[in-house]
């Protein structure tokens, strides 16, 4: 698995530069041009937190000022109290939770089958496998809208769990994984009588739980992210997903020239958290992305 | 005896691998269920109906061969969106790659700091795109967004953005770009990392200079992600809806409708699952495409 932080602290990576003084003068160039492009970069976050914070007519204020003259909490209030973000932010963590979980015990226990056992048409499967990973997922939609509403799952968080039950980016993932691990652990471990089911379980998955976590933080931010899917398939209010949601309060809000403040509070809500996930994990994120790229 | 031994062995063998069969079997069907029920059979089910005339409401309905994709190819909004999406994806991969390189090599040095940049950098990629589209749309609002704040500031005509013909693609290109250059920059920072210090040194000792090393050295050393990430920024393009949705819906008169957003308006919209279908098609084949030369391509350009 390749690991970026490790090896960022430990040796000089920068290949074409100048050696000795000149360095010292090239960081400072480099801290003020890392600085700007972060700046940009976060400027539409805080942009939102600070337009969240105004009144409504301190945001369309000519000349545009920057911060608002007394911060209008409360606006986040209104926003949280007009209509149920915790109901759908619980309802996106729910849905993304139990398809997280689904599909790290299918990716396992199917590259397990890819990497460690063998039976007849394990090439064709493996093909299979792989010819959808790049397949547009939205060319799947409409026949997967009649799947879902002949087995009457339409408008239910079920359907969309069920809908979402595999990821081939995992099982490429967690193949790959699997790919790394010395052969003799296995062996060892068959020899002592251990069961596939243990064998998976008990001595590969604890060996590659980087890229479990990896995987399943990944996966877990896309289904909450998701949008066109979900909006498809879901109608009933109380069941609205986080990014549906939004969208209708953003549309309502409209209706009556946009409430921005109170759109941009809403927004906060929903993009907040998974900032703080990103900074608290981002060490996996990034590497499991770097991952996907090398093809094993 | 050693004939007895034989067939016992052969015995065992074959019923290990009866039993290995049967497990494999349990192993694949969690993943292969959904698999085939939510992705192949979808597949060439709407390859089926791009042949039909179905309304997606009414149990019945009739093959039209290849009227839906022959309709298609006389329909002027076709070539509008395949105009589209080239000017979408053309315009989102590549200021995304260049931007991720630049971002990589600053990145690309042992220096105080450079977690958290890298940390800021990145960030937007896992953000929900439809909240942060919202929040881009107040950016670019005509009258007090802060798009044209700046624009004005610095001398230039504001502009009408998402509201008009002109300026809506831009826009939409913009937020993409904005929300993929980070995901560049992580390809490129493994790729510059793999670059081998010896080549450099040696370019060093032999007196390059600084512009003809990274020409000379690093430019093809990592040509192997370049090529990766135009292929997979365009697949990912060819694939955008929620920043389309949220910023212009496909409008002003049809200015940011791509394929994609085409075929969603047709099957979600317009109910036409036939002509849907073989826009799906289209875009199938399009991404096939692309990842078959991703895949050719790959083997035989190794990845340093």
């Amino acid at each position: 698995m390749a690991n970026i932080n490790e090896n960022y602290e430990e040796d000089e990576r920068e290949s074409c530069s100048a050696n000795g003084q000149k360095v010292k003068k090239k960081n400072i160039i480099r801290h003020i041009l890392l600085a700007i492009f972060s700046f940009i970069m976060a400027f539409p976050f805080l942009w939102m937190v600070v337009s969240a914070l105004k009144t409504k007519d301190e945001i369309f204020i000519t000349p545009l000022k920057f911060f608002p003259a007394v911060p209008q909490w409360k606006n986040f209030i209104d926003a949280w109290n007009s209509t149920p973000f915790g109901l759908y932010i619980f309802n996106s963590a729910f849905t993304s939770l139990v398809i997280v979980a689904i599909q790290v015990i299918n990716s396992a226990m199917i590259a397990y089958a890819i990497t460690q056992l063998k039976f007849k048409g394990k090439k064709i499967l493996f093909g299979i496998v792989m010819g959808t990973y790049m397949l547009p997922a939205a060319a799947t939609y409409l026949p997967s809208y009649v799947i879902l509403s002949k087995l009457n799952l339409i408008d239910t968080l079920i359907g969309i769990i069920i809908s979402n039950a595999v990821s081939v980016f995992g099982i490429f993932l967690i193949r790959q994984a699997f790919l790394q691990i010395k052969k003799e652990m296995i062996e060892a471990a068959m020899i002592d009588g251990a069961s596939h089911w243990k064998i998976l379980w008990q001595i590969m998955f604890p060996l590659t739980k980087s890229s479990f976590t990896t995987f399943a933080l990944i996966s877990f931010v896309s289904n909450y992210n998701n949008y066109l899917w979900p909006s498809l398939i879901i109608k009933d209010p109380n069941k609205y997903l986080i990014t549906i949601g939004l969208r209708q309060f953003f549309i309502q809000q409209g209706a009556y020239g946009i409430k921005w403040p109170q759109v941009m509070a809403a927004s906060t809500f929903t993009i907040l958290p998974l900032l703080i996930l990103f900074f608290i994990a981002q060490k996996w994120f990034m590497s499991g992305i770097a991952d996907s790229g090398v093809k094993g | 005896m050693e004939g007895h031994v034989y067939v016992e062995m052969k015995l065992k063998f074959l019923n290990t691998r009866r039993k290995e069969s049967i497990i494999a079997i349990l192993f694949v069907t969690p993943a292969l269920i959904p698999l085939v029920v939510f992705w192949i059979w979808p597949m060439i089910y709407s390859f089926y109906i791009s042949f039909t005339n179905w309304d997606l409401m009414s149990p019945k309905y009739d093959m039209v061969g290849f009227k839906n994709y022959l309709s298609l190819l006389h329909n002027q909004e076709f070539y509008k969106a395949i105009f589209n999406t080239l000017y979408f994806t053309v315009g989102t991969v590549i200021p995304t790659i260049i931007g991720g390189l630049i971002l990589a090599l600053l990145l690309n040095k042992k220096m105080k700091g450079i977690g958290i940049y890298r940390t800021i950098l990145f960030s937007p990629w896992i953000t929900p795109t439809v909240a942060v589209s919202i929040v881009w749309s107040w950016i670019f609002e005509p009258r007090a967004g802060i798009a044209n704040w700046i624009l004005t500031l610095i001398h230039l005509t504001p502009l009408p953005w998402t509201e008009s013909e002109r300026y809506a693609m831009p826009a939409v290109i913009i937020v993409t770009i904005w929300k993929s250059i980070g995901w560049a920059m992580i390809f490129y920072l493994e790729a510059l990392q793999r670059v081998p210090k010896e080549l450099t040194e040696a370019a060093k000792i032999d007196g390059a200079g600084r512009f003809n090393c990274f020409r000379n050295i690093t430019i093809p050393m990592i040509s192997p992600t370049t090529f990766f990430l135009v292929i997979m920024t365009g697949i990912n393009s060819l694939q955008a809806y929620d920043q389309i949705q949220v910023l212009t819906q496909g409008g002003p008169a049809g200015s940011t409708r791509t394929i994609l957003y085409m075929y969603y308006q047709s099957a979600f919209q317009n109910f036409n699952a036939g002509e849907a279908a073989a826009l799906a098609t289209v875009l199938v084949i399009i991404t096939a495409i692309l990842s078959l030369i991703e895949f050719i391509v790959s083997k035989y350009w190794v990845h340093y």
